[in-house]
């Protein structure tokens, strides 16, 4: 007979790790401002908070600015990365391995290093407070090259040796071999990238001076409960969260085993 | 000429990243340690100091202690998340029913943003009053560092479980090992690349914690939870002092240097 104590456990710990985001959308969804959680269940669910939080300005705001920034960011990283992986993997060029070392240096520096001289090169370039300063600042992504570049060495030889037999350019082969093939990880590596930004903070924090700019993170952090009630304060959390959430059940699969594989996703 | 082409097409396939990589990551890293020995500050003039920064910092209270309660909190979060990581790895793998629905509810706080967890938290915790003490605030702190973490470390050490020798886990069972033995002897051994890297990166993150900080505490009660990246965006944002916040930038990059050296000999050393 097997024993019952860790699937127990697992149950548990399982609770644990969701019970907060099951308080958040019992208070999102209760009435009023009822203060029954956590001491009761609401008696009926309501969408009122979420839409009253969804028709203020600065909230719309907060949220295009989100999702301007995580879609724009990871197509580019997608782009940029793929075509140096390609190279990186296929060419032989002088310096290629010192070249690819240095950029992989760059993970090993935490980014509150560079915060201050980062903010002086967008202030050089008048980027303050702009799309701009907020998105291509992000889209120097190591690890993104580093993932691509072990898939495209990993693709078999032949494939490109027909390829050049028939003519093809290196455009021809990264249009038409490489971006085809890589196909799952890219979209792996996409949505990955789309949550790092929907969730980055210390940048957008830094960069947005004014409300306009801010992102889903920094209105949420700017949010204390005396100037909103906590089902509004949750309603907030809900729609900050809910995205990632829903990516990550859709996609759970492929991104737990990306992770389990390569590591990276961090 | 053909040669010529060939390195001009590698050039414009490189030259984004390599663009970006200048600009955002080299730059900087010369300018954080060009700033550091600077007394920048936003508008004014500014001069060459020297290592006056760094000489001032190592006399400066507000610094030092910014280190210690960065030590402590290190101290309290890494044997927490290893610790809860290879446990749930190690029930996962003892469970072999329901994975896909445990997994998913396990990882699911990692899928979201620290600032997201710092909020529901700050609100859960707060009948407890444990982030306005300043003995609870850090372990607090790496309850729910740890609470958003520990999936994506799970999984790292799940995918290093299924790793091991099943025939040896198989013969030490028929041998009469005890579970004890068995992870002890067996499953150890086969997980100790999974756990050196989860132990690396936890550590090096969380001698940069900061987004709780800034969301439940704002580095206190009275400094009680003032790490030193929340000492950079602080001595830059709150006191416009960049030259010593860049300083301060500068020593958690040789911090976090020399503890994923020291580490990585450390695992070299014990085979």
């Amino acid at each position: 007979m097997r024993r019952a104590w860790p699937a127990v456990l697992l149950s548990l710990t399982s609770l644990v790790a969701i019970g907060p985001f099951v308080l958040m959308l019992l208070v999102a969804l209760s009435p009023g401002n009822a203060p029954t959680i956590p001491y009761r269940l609401p008696s009926s669910l309501t969408l009122d908070n979420i839409i009253r939080v969804l028709s203020t300005e600065s909230f719309l705001r907060w949220t295009a600015n989100t999702v301007v920034y995580s879609v724009v960011s990871a197509v580019a990283v997608l782009l940029s990365a793929s075509m140096a992986a390609y190279v990186f993997a296929r060419k032989r060029f002088a310096g290629r391995d010192v070249l690819l070392w240095s950029l992989l240096s760059t993970m090993m520096v935490p980014f509150h290093a560079l915060l201050m001289p980062s903010l002086v090169v967008i202030a050089q370039l008048g980027w303050s407070d702009t799309y701009w300063g907020l998105i291509i600042p992000t889209l120097a992504n190591a690890q993104a090259v580093l993932l691509l570049r072990q898939f495209i060495r990993a693709l078999p030889d032949e494939v490109f040796d027909a390829a050049r037999v028939d003519g093809a350019g290196d455009w021809r082969m990264y249009l038409s071999i490489v971006l085809p093939l890589c196909r799952p990880v890219l979209a792996t590596l996409g949505v990955f990238v789309f949550l790092w930004h929907w969730n980055d903070f210390l940048w957008p924090l830094v960069v947005a001076r004014s409300d306009r700019m801010r992102t889903l993170t920094v209105g949420l952090s700017t949010l204390e409960s005396g100037h909103l009630t906590i089902a509004e304060l949750m309603s907030v959390a809900t729609i900050t969260g809910v995205p990632c959430l829903l990516v990550f059940v859709v996609l759970q699969r492929h991104l737990t085993s990306t992770i389990s594989f390569t590591g990276s996703g961090r | 000429m053909t040669r010529l082409r060939e390195s001009l097409t590698v050039l414009v396939f490189l030259l984004p990243v390599l663009v970006l990589f200048a600009m955002f990551r080299f730059l900087p890293m010369l300018g954080a340690v060009g700033l550091s020995l600077t007394d920048y500050h936003p508008g004014g003039d500014w001069r060459f100091t020297g290592t006056e920064n760094y000489r001032s910092l190592a006399q400066d209270e507000i610094f030092l202690s910014s280190l210690r309660t960065t030590l402590g909190y290190v101290a309290v979060y890494v044997p927490l998340i290893v610790v809860v990581a290879l446990g749930t790895a190690l029930l996962l793998h003892a469970v072999p029913w329901g994975r896909g629905l445990f997994r998913a509810a396990l990882f699911a706080p990692y899928a979201t943003s620290l600032v997201l967890s710092g909020v529901l938290w700050r609100w859960v915790l707060e009948p407890t009053g444990f982030l306005e003490q300043p003995s609870m605030v850090l372990p607090a702190l790496a309850v729910v560092g740890a609470w958003k973490g520990f999936g994506y470390a799970m999984l790292i050490l799940f995918a290093g479980i299924r790793n091991a020798p099943a025939d040896c886990l198989e013969a030490a069972k028929v041998d009469g090992a005890s579970v004890w033995q068995r992870f002890r002897h067996v499953l150890l051994p086969a997980l100790r690349p999974a756990l050196f890297f989860v132990v690396v990166v936890e550590t090096v993150g969380a001698f940069q914690v900061f987004d709780t900080v800034y969301v439940m505490t704002g580095g206190g009660p009275v400094r009680a939870s003032y790490t030193l990246a929340y000492a950079v965006y602080d001595y830059g944002f709150r006191y416009f002092d960049i030259g010593s916040a860049a300083a301060i930038g500068v020593a958690l990059w040789a911090i976090v240097l020399l503890v994923s050296l020291t580490q990585r000999r450390a695992f070299d050393r014990n085979p």
